[in-house]
């Protein structure tokens, strides 16, 4: 890894080798440290997703009597939403490494706002389903605690990407430097294929 | 010499000056040395809190008939004292502390990858063992420290207090995990290939994502738990078509994980101080470092194993057998190899390698009945009973507190700059034997005659061993509190060490005690494995360690 290092910053970097090794096995840190995070994530959203299938095949079939049917039709426009800001995201990056900072702020806009939108679109579904967390038997444990979860988490997102915003407005980051961003950006991607299994087990299992 | 010039520049050349403030220095510090005997000291605490409730249960089972406590207090007394000493003594220990303590210096970097969030890890450990008996005034938890539902849903309040005591407190742990693995997989020194790093640094190692992974499940399953008690969602409440055996798997998905963190680091501390002390090349390196992934991998997959009586089903309690019996070689391999690195070797009985040939004795008992207990038919005998209780105390008060004994007894001057009264730490070593066998010997044929476990009164049969084991247990105490005395003695009055009093060869010894706040003056390159005693050692560039020069300070930014 360290040779790598001294390819990007020395060979490639030319000049300004030195001031950068620094940042470099920093930004290779922090990138491993928040997969590693992503990875604990990922186990607290599997070890529901297994409550979630052991409570499904251990009683009276699915859904159980007496649940409310789910909309597939706005879950799956919703579902949209959140892919299409996951492309909006990946713009926002792409235009920050090309420098572009008014295109990258617009799109990073247009993520926060979809990201929004798709949590609307999670209260109209809760809305019209119109049972209790509590009184709605494994169903509502189930469907409510994952999907609530993976709103949290989007929830967490919105500000996560809005706060990015204002660093980038005041200068935190430069073109050259922007590790908070890649992590921003990996955390956004990460909730869009939280959504992708969610989705699948809830709507189309 | 390229490797050398990689890193100007780099993280290894940016060297903060030291800070001078008391609250910046000793309390919020960023410094893993610090951090870590902060760990060492707050789970020190914890088991004298933890060891407290023991010797409470101790003195209630003296009569059959108890008389000491209501049942319901000794319910209470039970759990937390297993909650404490797993959550809040053994794995913070083991990994915040000891890990903490050598493993940056030993791979030779300068601290941990994240130090903020190391310091963020350790603060939280202290708070959430606040919130743990913080649970004793609402009404603790009494269900044991497994919890298993449908009792823990009709606990008293503070039992949800104790789900969010050990989430935060497993919080903690996910992020130490995190910080351990990120530090071990890139700011290894130059020439520190993965074959030739310290078998300390491996059990750190392997333990990091069992850390990373079984905890966060851990955290689910007290986050459904929580839901459950306080916003009546169903996880657990067969009435409403939830599953009791959930709770069941989803907490030893993550406790027989937690098994192997605690006794991971105690086999790594075993490889440091058994070659030290046989002035021997250890033997079977890379089976020792091998051996601990294979219980890693293998232990993510047996955990159903403590549930055989549950009503699981029965098609599944074949594979689980075989492979719980599994772990057996992979342990074998380990006790095997510290064996024969003994065989032959000039030994040197100081207080930390008696402590150290103790844990192979003691782990063995605790890990052949292990084997027992993976075995079908014996365990829906030996279940519930008095058996168990000996199974696990042989294993975590033998195995992983006699290994967390070796590293304190070994790591000590490293921490001080003098060395423990190895008179008063042969005392403690053989009334710690003494005191851990007689408590615990006795609970096997107990078991097997059918006593239960968690019960506050029994059968007067059993009383007289009851008693004998109640006398064992003061002495157990007695040699922990002489080994606490001797630390804080020693701290003042103890010899002065120098920077390698065992002759030991990893690369924390090759630097000043207490270790300089820097690490080392210059990051060294290693050619080799640091057990080839008798040969030079396998570094180059630690010239200056131990010369008065200055150390090379960057500019303060």
């Amino acid at each position: 890894m360290a040779v790598a290092s001294v390819t990007q910053a020395g060979i490639i970097g030319g000049h300004h080798a030195e001031p950068d090794q620094l940042y470099v096995e920093t930004r290779e840190l922090r990138v491993q440290g928040f997969l590693l995070f992503m990875v604990s994530d990922l186990v607290l959203f599997s070890s529901f997703i297994f409550a979630y299938l052991y409570l499904r095949s251990s009683g009276q079939g699915w859904p159980p009597p007496g649940a409310p049917k789910l909309d597939l039709a706005l879950a799956a426009i919703n579902s949209v939403v959140l892919f299409g800001s996951g492309a909006t995201m990946h713009f926002a990056l792409e235009n920050w490494k090309h420098e572009k900072f008014m295109k990258f702020a617009g799109w990073i806009v247009a993520t926060i706002c979809l990201g929004a939108l798709f949590l609307s679109g999670q209260i109209i579904e809760y809305a019209k389903l119109a049972v209790g967390w509590g009184t709605s038997g494994i169903f509502g444990t189930a469907f409510f605690t994952l999907t609530g979860m993976h709103g949290f988490h989007v929830f967490c997102g919105i500000i996560y990407l809005t706060i990015l915003l204002l660093q980038c407005v005041h200068g935190k980051y430069t073109f050259q430097k922007y590790t908070g961003l890649t992590l921003g950006t990996l955390y956004w991607h990460f909730v869009d294929v939280i959504w992708v299994v969610l989705f699948s087990i809830f709507y189309l299992l | 010499m390229a490797v050398a010039a990689v890193h100007s520049g780099g993280i290894a050349d940016h060297i903060h000056p030291e800070p001078q403030g008391f609250i910046r220095r000793y309390v919020f510090s960023l410094d893993h040395k610090i951090i870590g005997i902060q760990y060492i000291i707050t789970s020190g605490i914890f088991l004298f809190l933890a060891g407290a409730l023991a010797e409470m249960m101790r003195v209630q089972l003296m009569k059959a008939n108890g008389g000491f406590m209501t049942p319901d207090t000794f319910n209470q007394v039970f759990t937390m004292h297993g909650s404490t000493m797993v959550w809040f003594m053994i794995i913070p220990l083991m990994t915040g502390g000891f890990g903490n303590l050598v493993m940056p210096i030993q791979i030779g970097a300068r601290d941990v990858a994240f130090p903020w969030l190391n310091m963020i890890a350790f603060w939280i450990f202290p708070v959430a063992g606040l919130m743990l008996y913080a649970s004793f005034l609402m009404g603790a938890p009494a269900a044991g420290w497994t919890e298993y539902p449908p009792m823990s849903l009709q606990g008293q309040a503070g039992t949800s207090m104790w789900c969010a005591a050990v989430f935060l407190v497993g919080v903690g742990s996910t992020m130490t995990g995190i910080n351990f693995l990120v530090t071990i997989l890139k700011m290894r020194a130059p020439g520190m290939t993965f074959t030739r790093m310290p078998l300390f640094v491996w059990g750190q190692f392997v333990t990091a994502p069992l850390l990373m992974i079984a905890t966060t499940a851990l955290g689910a399953a007290l986050a459904a738990l929580f839901i459950q008690r306080e916003f009546g969602v169903p996880f657990f409440d067969p009435t409403k078509g939830g599953s009791p055996l959930l709770w069941q798997h989803m907490f030893w998905f993550y406790s027989h994980p937690a098994v192997y963190i605690m006794i991971l680091p105690a086999f790594g501390i075993l490889s440091e101080v058994i070659p030290t002390f046989a002035r021997k090349p250890i033997f079977g390196y890379k089976m020792i470092a091998f051996s601990s992934c294979a219980i890693a991998i293998l232990g993510f997959m047996v955990w159903a194993h403590h549930m055989f009586t549950s009503g699981m089903a029965p098609a599944l309690q074949l594979p689980f057998m075989v492979l719980t019996m599994l772990i057996a070689i992979p342990t074998g391999v380990k006790i095997f190899s510290w064996t024969t690195t003994l065989f032959g070797g000039v030994l040197k009985f100081s207080t930390a390698m008696l402590y150290a040939v103790g844990f192979i004795a003691l782990f063995t008992i605790g890990g052949v009945t292990g084997v027992f207990l993976a075995a079908v038919p014996f365990d829906l005998h030996a279940h519930g009973t008095y058996f168990i209780v000996a199974h696990f105390h042989y294993v975590i008060a033998g195995g992983s507190v006699m290994g967390a004994l070796a590293g304190l007894y070994f790591w000590y001057p490293k921490m001080t700059g003098r060395l423990m009264d190895e008179r008063l730490g042969k005392w403690s070593f053989w009334l710690y034997m003494i005191g851990m066998n007689g408590t615990f010997l006795p609970m096997h044929w107990l078991g097997l005659w059918g006593m239960p476990r968690r019960i506050a009164v029994y059968d007067p049969q059993f009383q007289t061993w009851n008693q004998i084991e109640s006398a064992f247990s003061f002495v157990m105490t007695a040699s922990i509190i002489l080994t606490v005395i001797n630390a804080l003695v020693s701290m003042k009055y103890g010899k002065r060490s120098g920077p390698n009093p065992w002759g030991a060869r990893t690369l924390e010894w090759m630097i000043p005690s207490p270790m300089p706040y820097y690490n080392f003056k210059h990051i060294p390159s290693v050619f080799s494995t640091p057990y080839d005693f008798g040969e030079p050692l396998p570094y180059r560039g630690l010239e200056e360690e131990l010369t008065p020069t200055p150390p090379p300070v960057a500019a303060a930014h």
